[in-house]
């Protein structure tokens, strides 16, 4: 009996000693995970992502933080894979006990780690296009879904080229086949016909039988999603060597990979939520800023990586509309608040994703993408029905 | 009548069309078995690294388009860094393997992440490119093919009259045919067989490289771009018993099997043709096709 009420004597010194303590905790940094594929086949991209992360941190931080605290980042290697994930989120929210975590990651590495982003409520901002269709009620998404990066294409496709038929080649993967899945029944939904569509395994490199079955179904216009890298930059010599000249429409190819594959990329169309030639004063400033932190260290800024430096300003925009880091609070306010970056206003208000502006492009001779075209607001679909905001 | 007669001119295109992706497929599986089929299959050792070998050739010949060297020499180019590092390979680690054979295969392994590994410190991980020395397409019987393609065909003949040659009309190849037999007597008659090895696995490896700077043009240039080809050649050596004119035939028997599967089936059990097949044939022949 004495021991038990010690022991709550105990409990009560430590609850104050908690509460005594609380206004130097406010001082302490907030701190945003950050899990990336620093090694492994993200590793392309990975540091373009940190990159961002680093240039919005200090904007922030150099104009008084949010709520009066700075922001600290905990960068974390998930390997690429579904396995680094679950320990690099695990290490995130259990012992460094990030407030937010936010950051791209491969849609095995997504799942993979959910259920410990859920186990620790902690709000995720995730800031990788998808194939879509992936709800928790602890995660946001800033990028594109495949009901907003397909329909530019198609649409252009079929209103200013007249294409009717279509023929698909993509990688053999969930990303590949999902992308084209829905590619398919959005041509078909517009009147298109589907009159090809053939996959190599990610590793394959030679992509001839499927050339010759595209030159014999002789289609109008030919849409490719492919694995990024190299799968991507041998189907597109494989065409060009075979005489292809359709019109090429390639879900899977970046500014960075179409400047290296030089004089074959030109003439690709592209969509994209963010190319480094939107001409607006907000992605100039963002531009030069980065340029100016980082100089020739500078990875160009892309469809990965802008998304990281907007969530950061999402995060700061909830946080100060919650009026706290409580994270039931900021989960709450990061889908009422919106944030002007680069890409534009961004709102995460659809059902966790976000409406956005889609720029159609097109590589030029010199390997720079020029944006032919942009469909403001182009809605996520019905993404997570079960999900209230 | 006019219907019946176009759904006829068009198979023919189709025809063509096959025929020509079957023979330039054969080729190019041809050129980078060949440096293969010296090292397994005369000398015997199962060279896990003959994919870094291929990756060494297709940065040569990156190299050599960086310094705006004209194409022909990036073959050469290659060669020369495949042979080399092959012969310093030779001379480190696999020499001491040679009656080991299961060791030389978790030693070539170790081997080819080791270059896999120096190839990312040098060039990066990402994957680059070098542009085809021809581009564009060739009329061949009405039908528009891609000319490197072509181009490969003519390519893997010289290969194969050189290899030839090296091996039935040189002193050197006399040599190694010697020390393959029979190696005791080879030293007896004094053949300097510690040098004829060197020189043998360094043309296997400058043999690779050569391969990888010929597809470069048709495939990207990646710290593992060799690595897809790999248990392709491995199988087509294989089977082919260790000589080059088996080794041609496996290449357009499996290239052409592959390329019907890939076409009239699916591209991904195309895949997996050469792989099925040669593990098929090996059941019913383990020693391969070439008359021993």
């Amino acid at each position: 009996m004495t021991l038990s009420r010690s022991f709550s004597n105990l409990l009560a010194a430590a609850a104050c000693t908690t509460l005594l303590a609380a206004p130097a905790l406010a001082a302490d940094p907030i701190k945003i995970g950050v899990p990336v594929g620093l090694s492994g086949a993200n590793s392309v991209v990975a540091p373009s992502v940190v990159q961002s992360a680093q240039l919005a941190v200090e904007e922030i931080n150099a104009k008084g933080g949010v709520l009066g605290r700075q922001l600290a980042l905990e960068v974390a290697d998930d390997a690429s894979g579904a396995a680094g994930a679950q320990k690099a989120f695990d290490s995130l929210v259990f012992q460094k006990k990030v407030d937010v975590l936010i950051s791209m990651e491969t849609s095995a590495a997504r799942n993979a780690a959910l259920p410990i982003v859920a186990r620790g409520k902690v709000p995720y901002i995730y800031t990788s296009f998808y194939e879509g269709k992936s709800c928790s009620p602890f995660m946001y998404v800033n990028a594109w879904v495949p009901e907003q990066q397909v329909p530019p294409i198609v649409d252009y496709f079929n209103k200013e080229k007249g294409a009717k038929k279509f023929f698909l080649i993509g990688s053999d993967y969930a990303f590949g086949r999902g992308m084209l899945a829905f590619t398919k029944a959005y041509i078909e939904k517009t009147g298109g016909k589907v009159v090809g569509e053939e996959y190599l395994p990610m590793d394959g490199s030679d992509w001839t039988p499927i050339i010759s079955k595209l030159k014999g179904a002789a289609p109008d216009a030919l849409i490719t999603s492919t694995a990024g890298g190299a799968p991507n930059v041998t189907l597109t010599k494989q065409l060009r060597a075979a005489g292809v000249a359709l019109p090429y429409g390639n879900l899977a190819v970046d500014e960075g990979t179409a400047k290296s594959m030089g004089t074959d990329a030109e003439g690709i169309y592209l969509s994209a939520s963010y190319v480094t030639g939107i001409d607006s004063g907000a992605n100039k400033t963002f531009l030069a800023a980065m340029q100016k932190k980082f100089g020739a260290e500078l990875k160009t800024p892309n469809d990965l990586s802008v998304p990281e430096y907007e969530a950061v300003y999402a995060y700061k925009a909830a946080a100060e509309k919650a009026g706290s880091t409580e994270q039931a609070k900021v989960l709450k306010a990061l889908g009422e608040i919106s944030v002007e970056g680069p890409r534009g206003k961004i709102a995460m208000s659809k059902q966790h994703h976000a409406p956005l502006t889609m720029y159609l492009g097109q590589v030029q001779a010199d390997g720079g993408v020029k944006v032919i075209k942009s469909f403001p607001n182009v809605d996520p679909g019905a993404q997570c029905p079960n999900l209230k905001s | 009548m006019t219907a019946f007669f176009r759904l006829g001119s068009m198979r023919f295109a189709l025809m063509i069309t096959l025929v020509l992706d079957i023979i330039t497929t054969a080729a190019i599986l041809f050129i980078v078995s060949a440096g293969l089929l010296i090292v397994f299959g005369v000398m015997k050792i199962i060279n896990f690294a003959h994919a870094s070998f291929i990756t060494v050739g297709a940065y040569a010949a990156l190299v050599a388009s960086r310094l705006g060297l004209p194409p022909v020499l990036a073959p050469a180019l290659a060669f020369l860094a495949g042979g080399l590092i092959g012969a310093a390979a030779e001379r480190v680690v696999v020499r001491r393997l040679y009656g080991r054979p299961l060791d030389a295969i978790l030693a070539t392994w170790g081997l080819s992440i080791v270059i896999g590994q120096l190839v990312t410190l040098a060039f990066g991980r990402e994957v680059q490119f070098v542009p085809a020395p021809i581009s564009g397409t060739v009329m061949i019987l009405g039908e528009d093919y891609s000319g490197y393609r072509l181009l490969m065909v003519g390519a893997a003949i010289v290969i194969a009259a050189l290899f030839t040659g090296l091996l039935n009309g040189t002193r050197l190849g006399l040599s190694t045919r010697a020390v393959i037999m029979n190696e005791t007597l080879a030293q007896g008659l004094g053949i300097d067989s510690t040098r004829v090895r060197l020189i043998t696995f360094g043309i296997g490896c400058g043999l690779a490289a050569i391969a990888g700077a010929l597809i470069t043009p048709l495939a990207s240039v990646d710290p593992n771009m060799g690595l897809s080809w790999l248990i392709g050649a491995f199988m087509l050596v294989m089977i082919s018993g260790g000589s080059l004119l088996t080794l041609g035939l496996s290449c357009l028997v499996l290239g052409g099997l592959q390329v019907l599967a890939s076409t009239f089936i699916s591209p991904i059990l195309g895949g997996l043709t050469i792989a099925v097949l040669a593990a098929v044939a090996l059941r019913l022949r383990p020693e391969g096709f070439a008359r021993a």
